[in-house]
């Protein structure tokens, strides 16, 4: 078997059966479910917040039930039942419907008042039901029913930037870049470590009269990459579970319905180009991440080695902060293009309209040159890195580590 | 076999290797010594292309590459396993490394646990063996995969004559079925004992190479033990001796100027009469790594 795939596996199975890894990706699932835990205790349960609708007149109650929008519950058809159900708490009260010398009436029993917004729509239904009554006492002919039906009309004309549109635009950025933070630095951490680690207990050289480094360095690239890629994966599935059950549950599908087009358009901003960038982004950083920890020669310095990455990614972070309400500054145009800076930045300048498909894909172009050429080089110089093993501080160890080969 | 050209390599200003030469053949143990810092780890890193050097290094007529890595079984001088796996674990993968199928390491790790008498479970975290334990695992690490070239750098280095033994028979073992063994040891009873030949390294140079007898052999017989009742004075005073050491009630270690004094010594001390020991040898490994691993100043 090629020897790059075992480093690959090994690395890949070592990592993903980690309490860690398993953590990392369950925290966000873990969180969602905490929030809506919370929200579910938070609101009257489902039953409870139902109104039993009672009424001599079938047609009416069975209209109400139809068109009126307010949680209703068909189950109680007697005020006695209706009544004792309330008492009990399992429904939140009941409104009893009428027509009594040609006016209709509703009226609501039940601990609480209720909402402002419960009360709109039975109101509503009322004035609905009672201009039915209206006209079918007038008896007025079919054409005055017609001029009679005629109704307002209310017009909406929109610009193109639309407040829902900016909310959007805030909102994908804001989880792009959260999100790549995150992912960077918890990655650039883990592979910065492992090869401190693994240079530490000096296994190395038994492993490097096995195979050449670039071999197990590209391995562990490898590994590591297939890592993020399980991680994104159970990102994607979870999310799409998580939309689903968003759609559907009570208690988000409103919230759902009413901003569909904010969330619709951030999740076509997140599938995209952009996280393309997310993940090369986390690739190019898994390599210098790998060259940091390779320049380091105690294991207890392993936490040490991290950090010029996670500093670097730090100081990227920082800079599409500050430039997030400035995405056509001449700054972040020119440092769109530049590895490290591109992840953060061409993301921020395609959400916002500023770039054009021409430009992410040079930018795209120019990341992969640049993890090509890492991969090349330090994969060239991996070997002396790993075994060279004197405490000279990064830079000495790094001109040691040349010229062993 | 494996031949060693013309090796030099340089670290900043120190020389390291200086033309170092040697070659070991195929079913031949070969000891590395010499003193800390003469150039033995280099010596190995260089044959394991670790490093880069001047010189030329050969396995079987060809540059030791990358293909070859599968024969090699490497011991390094500082221990080193991955903690969190178990026994099976660690030589599973190290094994696959050398391209030898997990199923094939798996059935082999009891019978070579029973060898080397390691005190644990397959199953048991490297981290919880004892540093013992673990020393014998990384040597199963080295030989499961049956290797054609072993390089063990100081393989008996904390271990007690117990475990020794059974490395000694796992070495001379893979040495029967022809393989190519150079280690390193400061212990030169274990090299005399184990060892075809041997080359000693000092300063990066080889100052001593050839089999273990004939080495012995350059330095002259001069060590004389004797059992008589003459007194260590006595012994002195003969010519030819530097010196007289007693080693038991009326046995003593001279040490001659050269070796054929030991003849007019013979003649006197016996007298034409039956003694009980006159032995003259060359001097021990042990002697000559002490005269020659740290060069004139310690003569």
């Amino acid at each position: 078997m090629n020897k790059t795939w075992i480093v690959t596996t090994e690395t890949y199975l070592r990592q993903i059966k980690s309490w860690s890894f398993l953590m990392l990706v369950l925290m966000p699932f873990l969180f969602i479910a905490f929030t809506f835990g919370i929200s579910y205790f938070a609101v009257p349960d489902a039953a409870k917040s139902d109104v039993a609708i009672i009424s001599s007149q079938t047609a009416l109650r069975k209209s109400f039930i139809k068109s009126s929008d307010v949680a209703t519950t068909s189950k109680y058809t007697t005020q006695k039942r209706a009544q004792q159900a309330t008492k009990r708490g399992d429904i939140n009260g009941y409104l009893v419907l009428a027509t009594k010398g040609q006016r209709v009436t509703a009226t609501y029993h039940g601990p609480d008042e209720l909402s402002s917004g419960e009360q709109a729509k039975i109101q509503r239904f009322l004035t609905t039901a009672q201009a039915q009554l209206n006209l079918q006492r007038a008896q007025l002919t079919p054409n005055q029913t017609q001029a009679l039906a005629v109704q307002p009309q209310f017009k909406q004309r929109l610009q193109k930037k639309t407040a829902s549109d900016q909310i959007a635009k805030r909102v994908s950025f804001y989880i792009i870049v959260f999100f790549v933070y995150l992912i960077l630095t918890t990655y650039s951490s883990i592979t910065a470590q492992e090869i401190a680690a693994e240079k530490g207990t000096k296994i190395m050289e038994v492993i490097f009269s096995s195979t050449t480094p670039r071999k197990y360095f590209n391995g562990k690239v490898y590994g590591v990459l297939l890592v993020i890629c399980t991680q994104l994966l159970v990102y994607l599935i979870g999310g799409i579970a998580v939309v689903q059950l968003a759609e559907r549950s009570r208690l988000t599908a409103d919230f759902w319905q009413q901003n569909v087009d904010v969330i619709s358009q951030v999740l076509h901003n997140l599938l995209s180009i952009n996280l393309l960038f997310a993940l090369l982004a986390v690739l190019l950083y898994t390599i210098i991440s790998a060259f940091c920890g390779a320049l380091v020669t105690r294991v207890e310095d392993a936490g040490k080695a991290a950090q010029p990455v996670v500093y670097l990614n730090l100081l990227t972070f920082a800079v599409a902060f500050a430039f997030q309400s400035n995405p056509t500054s001449p700054f972040v145009t020119v440092f769109s293009y530049v590895p490290f800076f591109s992840s953060y930045l061409m993301p921020l300048r395609l959400i916002n309209g500023n770039a054009t498909m021409i430009e992410a894909v040079i930018a795209l172009g120019l990341l992969i040159v640049t993890i090509i050429g890492s991969m090349l080089y330090i994969g060239r110089i991996y070997g002396g890195l790993m075994l060279q093993t004197d405490d000279l501080g990064l830079w000495g160890n790094f001109k040691r580590g040349l010229q062993l080969k | 076999m494996l031949s060693v050209t013309n090796i030099s390599k340089t670290f900043g200003t120190v020389k390291a290797l200086n033309n170092v030469s040697f070659d070991v053949h195929d079913g031949e143990i070969m000891g590395l010594i010499g003193q800390n810092g003469a150039g033995k780890s280099t010596t190995f890193h260089s044959i394991l292309n670790f490093l880069s050097f001047d010189g030329q290094i050969t396995w079987n007529g060809q540059p030791l590459s990358a293909s070859d890595y599968d024969q090699i079984g490497y011991l390094p001088e500082e221990r080193s396993l991955m903690p969190k796996l178990t026994i099976t674990q660690q030589i599973v993968y190290l094994a696959r490394l050398k391209n030898q199928p997990a199923n094939v390491t798996k059935s082999k790790i009891a019978s070579w646990m029973k060898r080397f008498a390691v005190k644990g479970q397959p199953n048991d975290r490297i981290k919880n063996l004892s540093k013992g334990n673990q020393q014998k695992v990384q040597l199963i690490c080295t030989l499961i995969h049956d290797p054609q070239l072993i390089i063990l750098d100081e393989p008996f280095s904390g271990l007690d004559p117990v475990n020794a033994d059974l490395l000694k028979a796992a070495i001379i073992d893979a040495k029967k079925r022809g393989a190519t063994i150079i280690f390193s040891s400061h212990d030169m009873s274990n090299v005399e004992e184990v060892c075809d030949s041997l080359v000693m390294l000092r300063n990066g140079q080889v100052v001593l190479n050839g089999t273990i007898d004939g080495v012995r052999e350059q330095f002259g017989r001069t060590r004389l033990f004797l059992t008589t009742d003459w007194s260590a004075d006595r012994l002195a005073a003969l010519p030819g001796v530097i010196d007289v050491k007693p080693l038991g009630t009326e046995r003593y270690q001279l040490r001659l100027a050269d070796a054929t004094a030991g003849e007019a010594i013979f003649d006197q001390v016996t007298a034409g009469h039956y003694i009980r020991e006159f032995s003259q040898q060359p001097p021990t490994l042990d002697e000559i790594f002490r005269t020659e691993a740290g060069g004139p100043q310690h003569e």
